[in-house]
């Protein structure tokens, strides 16, 4: 009731495409295809993902909603629904809109309510008829908006490249016959969005660039891997290099290395990989090494659920690594935010001579939506160097804890000692010698406080007396419900979690605060509940590996205000 | 005489021990190698933990004391940071051929220009003399009270089936012999690796046997068939180079003739090509 109601009032441009398939059916480059329709449209889009950890087979889909004003997540009730096989018919049936159109594969689908088309007998005289299914979704689209076929041509090629003739013919072939079938067309508004769409994990890898990133050091695990692989194919004109080496262990402490070059390095990786960086991490702690974690959660514990999303690591992600030591945790909001908080970080992290974590998860590391940045915007790093040549000590006593930087070649000695050590950093174990040291580490800690006191550590959308605590991907879930249901409520978002802003956060707090997350045990509104003493109202979790359906969202978040 | 190679910490290895013999090795193979236009401002040092990684507290170079078992990997981000410095890796063996030997047995099959050299005494010493992965069958130790029931791993043909490209064994008591090998193993254009025979005169006491089986070798082994061979023997202990051949290295191929730290472009460069690359 509630969707239509907001639909009616608030967003009648919303429209959403939802295409299903099996893996390799080119699920995923279906819905590259409707996005990029949607930005010929100037339309603010977005675009999940939702697929399993296999290569052939099983059940994936794709969801990209639009509108004509910016929109935070995808919705799952679609005007037209793409079903290229029997699972995804009868998987998404209950995703169909009131007004919406479902299409489906006729091959595999006898006696199907909708728009039956042969896409299998229709593939079948093209050379890879298993793969080209997924231009269909494209075809849909353009016939049922009542696009011409020069439009999806243009379309077809750009996202198509590779047998592009087999695909324009099929797609043409498609084309044709929805037009003969449907009685009606879909109105699709022009919007006025000039952004492109992009990941999360895009955008994490453009602001490291923008940074000043050298070396960009992972393992792949999803669903950090789109890191490595951007920079690996997109690095060389940024100046970042990828290193893929044996294991995260490698990684982790190959990133360190690199750092004593003077190398600016970056690391990603999802909980797995990440627990077997605590060493490193800890290591980090010690040697005072500046290294940026990138960890993109994804449901756990152990292998847990590859390909789905969830904020079950949080507290893992607070305290990483063993033993006493200053480092800095930041959760991006949003892609955009994902851009400059990465380059935020890298500088902070030199800054400080600390390890820090972009805590983000497959959500926003996977999905798109449009944004725009401009580069120059972005925090460069800048650290502490030591003037002068000669006598030169690695861990100097300073005011604020922090030591100038030296890098080989060099002509006074520079030791980076994993042990306990002195200010030249040979190893000490002397009961002076440990106090002083972690005094001298435990200064940058408040001076990481004090930094993040003049910058913008929270971030507040909308108003009401409602509020509304979330963090990470699931603040796009929260702003969505919001923007779609018309429902009136303050947003609060940290984003940094340690330091914690809590000078920032307690001024929010109310008796009727809402905690929205996706954690089974809560993680989030504990930490809120143990740090600013906020007792909530009410706690909205999923933890399911689905990101929050925006509709179903509101009416918790609306259940949760009355 | 004043020694600028040494930072005049506490020495704390036990009088006799065979890490003083690679200390020493290691300070003449600096010297030599400064005669031969390698600076020591451009060596830089990782060590692992254990009785050898104490050679990071005595050496006056720069470097980093890593964790146990990871001193190889970050000798090659060091390298693969700054692929103009030259780093010398120390392991112990319980160290880089137990916890780290995947990180040795990688950086030797993607050839990284780095040495690694290996103060093996065939026990944990620091942590009071358990069997090590090379300690013989048999061996007593605090974990091992019967004798340990495994076999030991013979390191060198280990190296040679993994892809380095330069392999030799050295002999902590035959430090002039040992220098050399050092300065061969860093003048070398990729993965070196110098496992050392050393002696603890607590735990694993073996100057008599190694000075009566310890013998150099003539020549270098024209195959890597032949020095596997040469490894696996056990009568004598040949020490010299057992292989050796050029091939191109991790570091080049990953960066070309690119220097990660010195050819930054300009930040407003790299913004017009962040910004550019998004508009597409």
């Amino acid at each position: 009731m509630l969707y239509k109601s907001s639909r009616g009032v608030e967003d009648k441009g919303l429209f959403t495409v939802i295409i299903g398939g099996k893996a390799g059916q080119g699920v995923k480059k279906a819905g590259e295809a409707v996005s990029k329709y949607f930005l010929k449209k100037r339309r603010y889009a977005f675009e999940m993902d939702d697929y399993q950890s296999l290569i052939r087979g099983g059940h994936n889909f794709v969801s990209v909603s639009s509108s004509t004003h910016e929109i935070f997540s995808h919705h799952m009730k679609a005007e037209v629904l793409v079903n290229l096989d029997k699972r995804s018919y009868d998987t998404h049936r209950e995703h169909l809109a009131p007004e919406g159109m479902n299409f489906f594969n006729s091959d595999e689908v006898k006696d199907g309510r909708g728009i039956g088309i042969p896409l299998t007998e229709m593939s079948k005289e093209f050379k890879r008829p298993g793969l080209i299914l997924g231009v269909a979704g494209i075809s849909i689209l353009t016939a049922v908006t009542g696009e011409n076929k020069e439009f999806l041509r243009s379309l077809v090629e750009e996202i198509y490249p590779r047998g592009k003739q087999d695909n324009t013919e099929f797609s043409e072939m498609v084309y044709d016959d929805v037009v003969d079938k449907i009685d009606r067309t879909l109105e699709l508004k022009e919007g006025d969005c000039s952004d492109n769409m992009f990941t999360g994990n895009t955008s994490v890898a453009l602001g490291g660039a923008a940074a000043g990133l050298d070396l960009y050091f992972a393992y792949p695990m999803t669903p950090a891997s789109t890191i490595l692989h951007f920079y690996a194919s997109h690095g060389e004109k940024f100046g970042v290099t990828a290193v893929h080496p044996e294991s995260e262990i490698a990684v982790a402490n190959m990133a360190i290395g690199a750092t004593i070059a003077g190398a600016r390095s970056m690391v990603g990786t999802s909980g797995g990989g990440f627990a077997l960086m605590a060493e490193a991490f800890s290591l980090a702690g010690m040697i005072e090494s500046p290294v940026l974690f990138v960890l993109s959660s994804r449901p756990g514990p152990a292998t847990g659920a590859p390909t789905y999303t969830e904020q079950g690591d949080l507290g893992f992600a607070l305290h990483q690594g063993h033993g006493d030591f200053p480092r800095i945790v930041v959760s991006p909001g949003d892609m955009r935010e994902a851009f400059y908080l990465t380059a935020d970080m890298l500088s902070l992290v030199w800054k400080y001579q600390v390890p820090g974590i972009l805590l983000t998860e497959k959500h926003l590391s996977e999905s798109s939506m449009c944004m725009d940045v401009d580069p120059s915007g972005a925090s460069t790093v800048e650290p502490r160097m030591h003037e002068g040549s000669g006598e030169y000590n690695r861990y100097s006593f300073t005011d604020d804890g922090i030591s100038p930087l030296a890098f080989p070649p060099s002509q006074g000695i520079i030791k980076w000692n994993g042990e306990e050590h002195d200010p030249r950093g040979l190893t000490t174990s002397s009961a002076e010698g440990l106090a002083a040291m972690h005094e001298k580490r435990d200064k940058k800690r408040k001076a990481i406080c004090d930094d993040i006191r003049k910058r913008r550590s929270v971030n507040v959308y909308g108003s009401g007396e409602n509020v509304i605590f979330t963090y990470g991907s699931t603040t796009l879930s929260v702003r969505e419900a919001l923007r779609c249901s018309g429902i009136e409520a303050k947003v609060v978002q940290p984003i940094y979690l340690r330091p914690l802003p809590t000078w920032e956060l307690k001024k929010h707090v109310d008796d009727r605060s809402i905690v929205v997350e996706q954690s089974v045990a809560q993680q989030f509104s504990t930490l809120l509940e143990d740090k600013i003493g906020l007792e909530p109202k009410s706690v909205i979790k999923q933890y399911d590996g689905r990101p929050f359906e925006p509709v179903e969202l509101a009416e918790k978040i609306q259940e949760a205000i009355r | 005489m004043s020694d600028d190679l040494d930072t005049g910490a506490e020495k704390t290895w036990c009088t006799g021990c065979g890490n003083f013999g690679i200390l020493a090795s290691m300070k003449k193979a600096v010297k030599e190698l400064e005669e031969r236009d390698i600076s020591r401002d451009r060596l830089v040092i990782s060590t692992g933990i254990g009785c050898h990684g104490k050679i990071f507290d005595y050496l006056n170079l720069s470097g980093i004391y890593s964790l146990h078992g990871r001193e190889v990997a970050s000798a090659q981000g060091i390298k693969l940071g700054n692929p103009d410095l030259k780093i010398i890796a120390f392991g112990g063996d319980g160290d880089c051929y137990g916890e780290g030997l995947a990180h040795l047995l990688f950086a030797a099959k993607r050839n990284i220009d780095i040495t690694v050299i290996v103060h093996n005494n065939g026990a944990y010493a620091l942590t009071t003399g358990q069997a090590s992965p090379t300690s013989p069958k048999g061996f007593k130790g605090p974990a091992t009270p019967e004798g340990s029931v495994e076999p030991p791993i013979e390191p060198l043909g280990l190296l040679l089936s993994a892809g380095a490209t330069f392999v030799a064994r050295g002999y902590a008591g035959k430090v002039e012999h040992l220098s050399n090998l050092i300065v061969q193993a860093v003048e070398h254009p990729g993965f070196a690796h110098i496992d050392v025979l050393q002696p603890s005169v607590v735990f694993t006491d073996r100057y008599d046997e190694y000075n009566d089986k310890v013998e150099e070798l003539k020549e270098v082994k024209k195959t890597r068939m032949d020095a596997m061979e040469l490894a696996g023997i056990s009568d004598r202990l040949p020490v010299g180079v057992f292989y050796r051949e050029e091939k191109s290295t991790y570091d080049r191929e990953l960066l070309g003739e690119g220097n990660p730290v010195e050819d930054r472009m300009s930040d407003e460069k790299r913004f017009e090509v962040i910004k550019r690359s998004m508009e597409m």
